[in-house]
């Protein structure tokens, strides 16, 4: 166990040591405070007092009524906000200022550079062994090549969680610096598939942000298994991120197919079973998603696997 | 002292239809350095590959210390240290961080350890600095720094001396000897610089078209009972008479202003003095004896060689 340990903590040095891991994390932290400048600078963010915040809102459902009468367009837009807002009213509860933990939750989208970078590093992982030579010296240890994979793959989901955190951990940071700290638990009211709710900020971000965990986890083994198959990180890169991207076209191009329900894509998004939203296609449940990218996962690992335990090492 | 530390029991290697490796079986012995020579495209690496398990043998097996390279990978490999083709470690770590991952691999490799293996190859001064910055040199020394670190009974090294100067050549070279004699480490040396592989081996296997043209010792490379007949090369004045007298014991050439012929050993002498006696000036003798250069040549034919 000691050596397996001394294995991941040996990948995890490797990835860290890497240039390119750092620009990833200057790269977000750039996007971090960027966003969190520009939500400084134009968000008009209304602050709502204990005396006044029933005539703010009221003045606010005023404006949209307005909105929407020069443009039409707006209607479905401002009245999910007028919804809201009536929402309080009628609930007698004072809506709290936007801070560090709605900032959070609302740079989920980052959640996708995320994706991006472990795609990446999911990808180098085994083909840069592959490209620099250094697999034939670390394949030549008392060590059998499923551990060695394993303890790689390890040290993508590490890497992964990591990134993970930093982005949670620095958006809070920032959005509590230019915007302001909101306490330690904030609830907001907020649209969800069946009417408005009063939730809980934190509790949101934690399913938001798990919902998506699944995407980027399926989509990492997919790169981790066309890096074992290919030797080739930029091909692995390539595919994965085509099909990070286009997954949901591809779903929508089959919808009318009975088999377009087991396309991995069609049950990557698990909140089509949450807060009253509708499954994709008929005949899906929370269990049948889950069958379905369980039996994916074991595919991708199988073939991973496969390639890289069995097949010889030969020349460039 | 005759253990053996590696065995090849017919190992043959097919890929797709072609067979590349065809059925090779020899021995090697601890404190023994073998030389594996042959020329490019023969199946040297392909062979060394299958030593250390980074391919897998068609048939036959390897044995290292009795134990399976097939069935008991990891028992074997755990005896064995080396470089497959060039000494490649992680360019973006520094010496000392690329020798700490090897040594994470393996249990019971101490900071002690790393410091002694890195004295051992004099790379003490660079330990701080990118692998990537290393030259050849430097990178030949800590790729045999990484072979070297869980004390292996097998040493395998693909072109060892290659990129290093000639004082890093022979200080390799007596290090190499040393390992083998003090250590008793079976080293398999792989080379295309046959004077080199003269120098550090004590034998040699000749491999060509992925057989085994050959085994020999390099120190007594004449049968018993065969006498060896040397090439010497001759400078005196004046030329003709010199001729004459030399013809008298042995056919002789006259090649560049020099004088050319083969005798045996205990010929030299004798013609020396009968040179002397009749006052023929003696300028420069050379014996240029057959090197393995020539054998090697004979047993695979000059032309295939690049």
């Amino acid at each position: 166990m000691t050596n397996f340990l001394n294995l991941i903590q040996n990948e995890v040095i490797k990835i860290y040591r890497l240039k390119s891991t750092w620009a990833m994390y200057v790269i977000l932290a750039l996007i971090i405070i960027g966003v969190g400048l520009l939500a400084k600078t134009y968000g008009d963010f209304m602050t709502y007092e204990e005396d006044t915040w029933r005539e703010t809102l009221e003045t606010e459902n005023a404006e949209y009524m307005k909105d929407t009468e020069e443009f039409p367009d707006m209607e479905s837009f401002n009245s999910t906000f007028i919804e809201i807002n009536n929402y309080y009213l009628e609930h007698d509860i004072m809506p709290e200022s936007y801070g560090a933990w709605q900032f959070v939750m609302e740079n989920e989208m980052l959640l996708s550079l995320v994706s991006l970078f472990t795609i990446i590093v999911a990808a180098g992982i085994l083909a840069n062994e592959f490209r620099w030579g250094t697999i034939k010296l670390l394949l030549i240890r008392p060590i059998s090549r499923t551990k060695i994979l394993i303890s790689k793959y390890s040290a993508v989901l590490i890497f992964s969680f990591i990134t993970f955190l930093f982005v949670l951990l620095f958006s809070w940071i920032i959005g509590g610096i230019f915007i302001g700290f909101d306490g330690m638990n904030p609830h907001i009211v907020l649209e969800k598939g069946d009417g408005v709710e009063y939730v809980p900020v934190i509790g949101e971000i934690i399913t938001d942000y798990g919902f998506s965990l699944v995407n980027l986890l399926m989509m990492a083994t997919f790169a981790f298994m066309i890096s074992s198959i290919f030797r080739n990180s930029a091909l692995a890169i390539g595919l994965a991120i085509f099909l990070m991207l286009a997954g949901n076209q591809i779903v929508f191009f089959f919808i009318e197919r009975d088999w377009a329900k087991y396309i991995l894509f069609a049950n990557t998004n698990l909140s089509q079973y949450f807060n009253g939203n509708t499954p994709m296609m008929e005949g899906m449940t929370l269990g049948f998603s889950v069958t379905v990218l369980v039996v994916y996962y074991i595919i991708f690992a199988a073939i991973t696997w496969i390639f890289f335990a069995k097949r010889d090492v030969a020349g460039h | 002292m005759t253990e053996i530390a590696m065995q090849l029991t017919n190992v043959r290697k097919r890929i797709g239809n072609k067979e590349i490796i065809k059925g090779l079986s020899f021995t090697i012995n601890r404190g023994e350095v073998f030389g594996f020579i042959g020329p490019n495209g023969a199946g040297k690496t392909t062979t060394i590959r299958m030593m250390v398990g980074l391919m897998k043998l068609t048939e036959g097996d390897v044995h290292i210390l009795g134990k399976s390279i097939k069935t008991e990978f990891k028992e074997a490999i755990r005896e064995v240290g080396g470089i497959v083709e060039n000494p490649e470690l992680y360019p973006f770590l520094t010496g000392a961080q690329n020798l700490k991952q090897y040594a994470r691999m393996i249990p019971g490799i101490t900071q002690e350890r790393i410091d002694e293996t890195v004295k051992l190859v004099g790379l003490e001064k660079v330990m701080n600095e990118k692998v990537g910055r290393y030259s050849l040199g430097m990178r030949q020394r800590i790729g045999i720094a990484q072979a070297l670190l869980h004390k292996p009974s097998v040493l395998i090294l693909d072109e060892p001396t290659n990129g290093l100067d000639p004082a890093g050549i022979r200080e390799i070279r007596q290090y190499i000897r040393k390992l083998a004699t003090e250590h008793n480490v079976a080293v398999i040396i792989s080379s295309h610089l046959l004077s080199e592989i003269e120098l550090i081996c004590d034998r040699i296997g000749i491999i060509k078209n992925g057989e085994l043209v050959a085994i020999q010792a390099v120190k007594e490379n004449t049968p018993a009972g065969e006498q060896q007949l040397l090439q010497v090369e001759m400078e005196a004045t004046p030329l003709e008479k010199a001729l004459e007298v030399v013809n008298r014991k042995t056919p002789a050439a006259q090649t560049n202003g020099k004088i050319t012929f083969q005798t045996e050993k205990e010929n030299i002498p004798l013609l020396i003095s009968d040179l002397v006696k009749e006052n023929i000036l003696i300028y420069e003798v050379q014996v240029t004896k057959s090197t393995l250069e020539d054998k090697f040549f004979d047993l695979i034919g000059e032309n295939i060689i690049d």
